[in-house]
């Protein structure tokens, strides 16, 4: 009687252990839940995840970032100031049958500028003026002024089936021509996808993958070492210890304090300057992200980006200078306001007590205040008099990769987050935007660069990185665009 | 009985119209919607359409009534983190925290029975001193520490049972008995006192002298008295369980239910499906204080018929 209970004790905790994933199925635990599943219409991390498997792009970037070709066969080709020119590979089509030729591409990029979809994500396609398919396979896109990034747009641009797209399931169970196709979506839980059997590209070596969406750090670890999963994004950095692998690659992420350089103790360079010099980037590196970090080379741009100054590089930490500098400028002992908020970035509030107590380490006095989002917002946006807080910690992030994203909304005046009257960068970087010529466009970036550097308009700090778990079985090298292509993974 | 429950609708509704206009002004309170909802590099012109779609433009008191209007027929608008009907999201994702709450309470309840029972025979014995000093321990403990212990023991160390997610039954245990530990170390102190109380009457020393067996006497009679003030508690801790506690929980175990759903309204600044959500949750507490009233008045006449 006795070993029959034992027995069907055994039976049941049996029965409720996990199951054990099947060698070719994975599963990848993302922080979100993706908004919509429809690749044009939101603009959040999880959905990018998931799509990323799901749609193709005209245009790639390989591990490094260069740009590479999609589905593209040949790299674009500009036919006019404000008309580019792709051609397409023959003979892809969407899993449910339509083909993805040039009107495909064509309805795609009007589907984008459509008011009636109200993007998120058009701040990124902001220059399309609409597309035209010209035969089977060659597409013109117009632009609304030269835009010499388009090429890199179209990495970041997925092509929907005309179709199939239309229809109201679109966004719940999204149709692509990638590796991978849509299986189902248990809302709250989990996305499953399958690899594609009609890919034109070899077969992938992960037959199935799920998504699961868990917001908790601390639960995100816990299903990594209880072996549920195998690939685990978002890892706190003091976590990297703990799990079986792990990984981390330079992020797109760049904390840094915008310094108003118009008004306020801040206004005189010098002591823009000391406030560069007395912050030990290397020591919030290692002690804050215990080295998953890596000191931001004065510009805002990780060396992958276009527009990166090889010649700029940090303000070395320098507290005795520092002290000279606000000395010569007479803010010695000078009121300090440093505005930031907690929970929107990673370890946001520490950061910026931290950068607080280096700037108080120097003499000055400062006022360290850390707001509810909203109420964050309201200072970090210029208000309706001009006037804006000393110091305000902000991350800019930039998926396109080239400097114009992070230069026009935090160094050129009229950008929402830019906290200087400039003029000369102003131009600088409007001109960068429809400047064609690559040389030269480099060449005003890195004027920008210097400038912005030497001026001091920002307290550079870093380039955070971005941190995976993965199981003993995954094998999967991380981007620098931080992708995960699951076609990239294998395993054991 | 009719008018006892007639005086608790009406006072239902007067808790429901409060939370309607406590919801609405709250959330025209706590900043500009537009602001937060909209990515920092939004034109004006984007944020004048987006004003326009939420009905910001519109004077406050057009803005109440609609919203009074569609809450009444629970048109609650669309969600701006999903992009589809709030009633739709909430409609998923009930279930999972009803079933959550529901399997809690009664764990609570499985529980708390036998212990507060065993704990009542001998008062002050060792039995009692441990389930007391037990109970309180289990009221001390945060719930989110809680749940992450019963991880590392039964997930990670043991390997019974997954972390997180939903699915099958295994997925509900951890969960649930992190919501149930609290509540049931609060209704192992009722049920204990109640029996101390019972055993200690009259009847029971005439049971007992009559020479019944003292299972009986206990299992039985006492327990039966002992009914109603065990699961008027246990209702109040399945209202107070549903009404918030499964926030926590839910985020702990990645549990898709509405307390998780709320969590991500609020990090995602989703005000229309908040509001929802805290409307909804308080319909349902409104509900099911009437029909527990309603419940122990049938079990239980002796109950007053006035409504305090």
């Amino acid at each position: 009687m006795r070993t029959q209970f034992i027995r069907w004790c055994l039976g049941a905790l049996l029965a409720f252990t996990p199951l054990t994933a099947l060698a070719d199925e994975i599963t990848i635990v993302i922080g979100s839940e993706p908004t919509t599943l429809d690749p044009h219409a939101a603009d959040d991390g999880g959905e990018k995840a998931v799509n990323d498997n799901i749609f193709d792009t005209l245009m790639v970037r390989d591990n490094e970032g260069n740009l590479d070709l999609g589905i593209a066969s040949e790299f674009p080709t500009q036919v006019d100031p404000t008309t580019w020119e792709f051609k397409i590979q023959p003979g892809i089509t969407f899993t449910n049958g339509e083909p993805l030729n040039a009107e495909a591409v064509a309805f795609s990029i009007e589907r984008m500028i459509d008011p009636e979809l109200n993007s998120e994500q058009l701040s990124y396609f902001s220059t399309f003026a609409g597309a035209e398919a010209i035969d089977e396979l060659t597409v013109h896109v117009k632009t609304s002024g030269p835009d010499p990034i388009l090429p890199a747009r179209m990495y970041y641009f997925m092509i929907v089936p005309p179709e199939a797209s239309q229809s109201d399931d679109f966004a719940a169970a999204p149709i692509g021509s990638g590796p991978f196709k849509f299986v189902s979506w248990d809302r709250g839980n989990q996305i499953v996808l399958e690899a594609n059997p009609e890919y034109r590209g070899e077969a992938p070596d992960v037959t199935q993958v799920t998504y699961r969406f868990i917001e908790e750090p601390g639960t995100r670890l816990s299903t990594l070492v209880a072996g549920e999963v195998d690939l685990v994004t978002n890892l706190l950095p003091e976590f990297m210890g703990q799990v079986p692998q792990a990984a981390s690659m330079r992020s797109l992420e760049h904390p840094m304090v915008l310094l108003n350089a118009d008004g306020g103790i801040t206004a005189d360079a010098r002591v823009r300057q000391a406030l560069n010099l007395a912050v030990d980037k290397e020591a919030l590196a290692s002690a804050l992200f215990e080295g998953q970090a890596q000191v931001e080379q004065g510009q805002l741009l990780g060396p992958t980006y276009f527009g990166y100054n090889e010649g700029v590089t940090a303000y070395p930490y320098d507290p005795e200078r520092a002290m000279e500098l606000l000395e010569e400028a007479g803010a010695a002992g000078g009121d300090i306001t440093l505005v930031s908020t907690s929970g929107r970035w990673l370890k946001d509030r520490e950061l910026t007590e931290v950068i607080g107590g280096f700037w108080s380490a120097v003499g000055l006095n400062v006022d360290v205040q850390i707001y509810e989002f909203d109420e964050y917002l309201q200072r970090l946006f210029r208000s309706e008099d001009g006037q804006r807080s000393d110091a305000i910690f902000v991350v800019s992030g930039n998926e396109l990769l080239d400097a114009d994203r992070s230069f026009s909304a935090y160094l050129a005046p009229s950008g929402f987050g830019a906290s200087n009257s400039v003029e000369e960068l102003e131009e600088l970087i409007t001109t960068a935007r429809t400047e064609i010529d690559l040389d030269a466009r480099q060449a005003l970036y890195e004027q920008v660069v210097e400038y912005a550097h030497e001026e001091a308009l920002l307290t550079f700090l870093l380039n955070i990185n971005n941190i995976w778990g993965m199981s003993e079985r995954l094998s999967w090298e991380p981007r620098v665009d931080g992708k995960m292509f699951v076609s990239t993974m294998t395993v054991e | 009985m009719s008018w006892f429950v007639v005086n608790r609708l009406w006072q239902g509704a007067i808790v429901v119209v409060s939370v309607v206009i406590v919801v609405f002004v709250l959330t025209r309170l706590i900043g500009d919607p537009v602001r937060v909802m909209l990515p920092l590099e939004a034109t004006p012109e984007q944020r004048a359409v987006f004003e326009q779609q939420l009905g910001l433009d519109r004077p406050i008191l057009e803005q109440f009534v609609t919203y009074v209007r569609d809450v009444a027929v629970l048109d609650f608008g669309e969600s701006l983190w999903q992009r589809r009907p709030v009633l739709e999201i909430i409609v998923e994702r009930a279930p999972a925290t009803i079933l959550l709450t529901f399997s809690a309470i009664a764990l609570a309840v499985a529980l708390a029975i036998p212990l507060g029972v065993v704990a009542a025979l001998r008062p002050e014995g060792l039995v009692d001193r441990v389930v007391v000093i037990v109970s309180l321990l289990g009221l001390s403990i945060p719930q989110f520490w809680l749940g992450l212990l019963l991880i590392v023991l039964f997930s990670l160390t043991l390997g019974w049972l997954p972390t997180s997610g939903s699915g099958g039954v295994e997925h509900l245990v951890l969960p649930a008995l992190t919501l149930a530990l609290p509540a049931m170390t609060r209704l192992v102190m009722v049920v204990r006192s109640t029996m101390i109380d019972e055993l200690n009457a009259q009847y029971v020393k005439v049971l007992r002298a009559k020479g019944l067996r003292p299972w009986r006497v206990v299992g039985v009679h006492a327990l039966r008295n002992s009914a109603v003030p065990i699961l008027t508690i246990a209702g109040w801790e399945l209202i107070r369980t549903l009404s918030g506690y499964t926030v926590v929980v839910e985020t702990v175990f990645a549990w898709p239910g509405l307390g998780l759903t709320a969590i991500q309204a609020i990090e995602r600044q989703d005000l229309i499906l908040l509001q929802a959500i805290v409307f909804v949750t308080a319909l349902s507490v409104v509900v099911l204080n009437l029909l527990l009233d309603v419940l122990f008045k049938a079990i239980d006449p002796r109950i007053e018929m006035s409504a305090k």
